[in-house]
């Protein structure tokens, strides 16, 4: 049943993706400009541009994805259909997981064409490719999940724009900083421990946000 | 028997009470009209009946149960809203979005003919197939309508039902209304528009906030 209807609300935000065509373009955009200000702002003449890879690529991704999130429930702002979306067979879950599905999809589908770039433009190469992608398929899971539920709870509020990222980035600090340092020791050839090491804390984190936001999520909603 | 009663019901809004004491029963099978000033409280009343809301004091049952222990799933089977937003996703058509709500509340495999629905409120078949984004309020008006049959829920509640509709669609309206209370559904629609009163059995009125007439057609 959950699935079922999971799937359902998922097509549809597909769908409405596919037909208003404002949320993906402006994600890769915004992304790509970020690339180009880093570029501008931390690259000097004589120093080691690959140096700045961790930092750009994973700043940038919560940038981009900050994007996504704060058009996340504009279909159901706009037409008045929140409430219908989450008084489901299944409760309120169907909309949380499909929400947070669609929000992995474009921030994924954005890392996959936004690494190559970075790479490129910071002349740098990933030694260790696996460790960096593991990273950040947990990291793009974790900013979707919890993403989901602050842009959930704070769809009512008058200063969304402004209060997501406030409310958002502290909590996904654990997970900015570990992608950070994974990707910094995959540029090297650390020791693979210490590497799966920060792999596990981000996979922790994922676990404790997946189990604690839908109960947190249907907590809110309820009347 | 009574559908849907509300006992003592009261909201309060930074401390000051929007609705007080408010009583009602509305009979399986009934269309009620609710009447009252801009700001009396009667869309945050339709709100709390429809269990969109808690009310600071007293309660609602549906049947006889308490809509605090019905299952919000189980409620969305049973009463249908239809509030001053349209209640659809836009960039859909209205056949996406009847097909959508209606897969969203009702088991797998339960019958919808979303086409015929969108017929019986004066939809086009051409205009079936495009997003919804592109009509009228009127037309909103219609899909919306036809959401809410399409719900199969036998407690309608109808926030100016008539907004945006011509003269055929109010007569439309009429008609739908008509036909599902004749289903044993209970509707009770808040509306400023006099052409709607003939058709209520029962008339209630608020006034600040308070029930101040309940009248028997």
């Amino acid at each position: 049943m959950l699935l079922r209807l999971t799937w359902l609300l998922l097509q549809k935000d597909l769908r409405v993706a596919a037909r208003s065509r404002e949320v993906f373009g402006f994600m890769l955009l915004f992304a790509l400009l970020c690339v180009v200000v880093f570029a501008f702002g931390f690259l000097r003449e004589g120093e080691a541009a690959a140096a700045q890879v961790p930092g750009v690529l994973w700043v940038t991704l919560l940038f981009a994805g900050t994007v996504g999130l704060l058009r996340l429930f504009a279909a159901e702002e706009e037409g008045g259909t929140l409430h219908l979306a989450q008084r489901t067979l299944a409760g309120p879950h169907p909309l949380l997981l499909s929400k947070s599905l669609m929000q992995l999809i474009f921030s994924g589908v954005t890392t996959l064409l936004l690494l190559p770039v970075v790479l490129v433009f910071f002349d740098a190469a990933l030694v260790q490719p696996a460790p960096v992608l593991a990273a950040l398929a947990l990291g793009l899971v974790g900013q979707a999940v919890l993403g989901a539920l602050v842009a959930a709870l704070l769809v009512h509020v008058r200063l969304r724009e402004v209060l997501l990222p406030l409310v958002l980035y502290p909590l996904l600090a654990p997970l900015l900083i570990a992608g950070v340092r994974v990707t910094v020791l995959a540029q090297g050839n650390a020791p693979a421990e210490t590497v799966d090491s920060w792999l596990g804390l981000m996979a922790g984190y994922d676990l404790v946000v997946l189990a604690t936001a839908p109960w947190l999520h249907a907590r809110v909603v309820e009347p | 028997m009574t559908r849907l009663a509300a006992e003592a019901v009261g909201w309060a809004v930074e401390g000051r009470f929007v609705l007080v004491d408010v009583a009602l029963a509305l009979p399986a099978g009934s269309l009620n009209v609710l009447t009252g000033e801009n700001g009396a409280g009667k869309s945050t009343l339709l709100d709390i009946l429809a269990g969109a809301r808690k009310p600071a004091r007293g309660h609602v049952a549906l049947d006889g149960v308490p809509l605090a222990e019905i299952a919000p799933a189980h409620l969305a089977r049973r009463i249908a809203r239809l509030d001053h937003t349209p209640g659809l996703y836009l960039e859909l058509s209205a056949l996406e979005n009847l097909q959508l709500f209606h897969g969203l509340v009702q088991s797998p495999g339960a019958p919808l003919d979303a086409a015929a629905l969108l017929e019986r409120v004066g939809l086009a078949a051409r205009d079936q197939r495009r997003p919804v984004r592109g009509f009228s309020r009127g037309m909103l008006q219609r899909t919306a309508l036809a959401r809410v049959l399409a719900s199969g829920a036998d407690v309608w509640l109808l926030d100016e039902p008539s907004t945006g509709l011509d003269r055929a669609g109010c007569a439309l309206l009429a008609d739908v209304l008509a036909d599902v209370r004749a289903r044993g559904a209970t509707v009770l629609l808040a509306t400023h528009d006099p052409a709607l009163l003939p058709l209520a059995d029962a008339r209630l009125h608020l006034s600040h906030g308070r029930l101040v007439a309940a009248e028997v057609a």
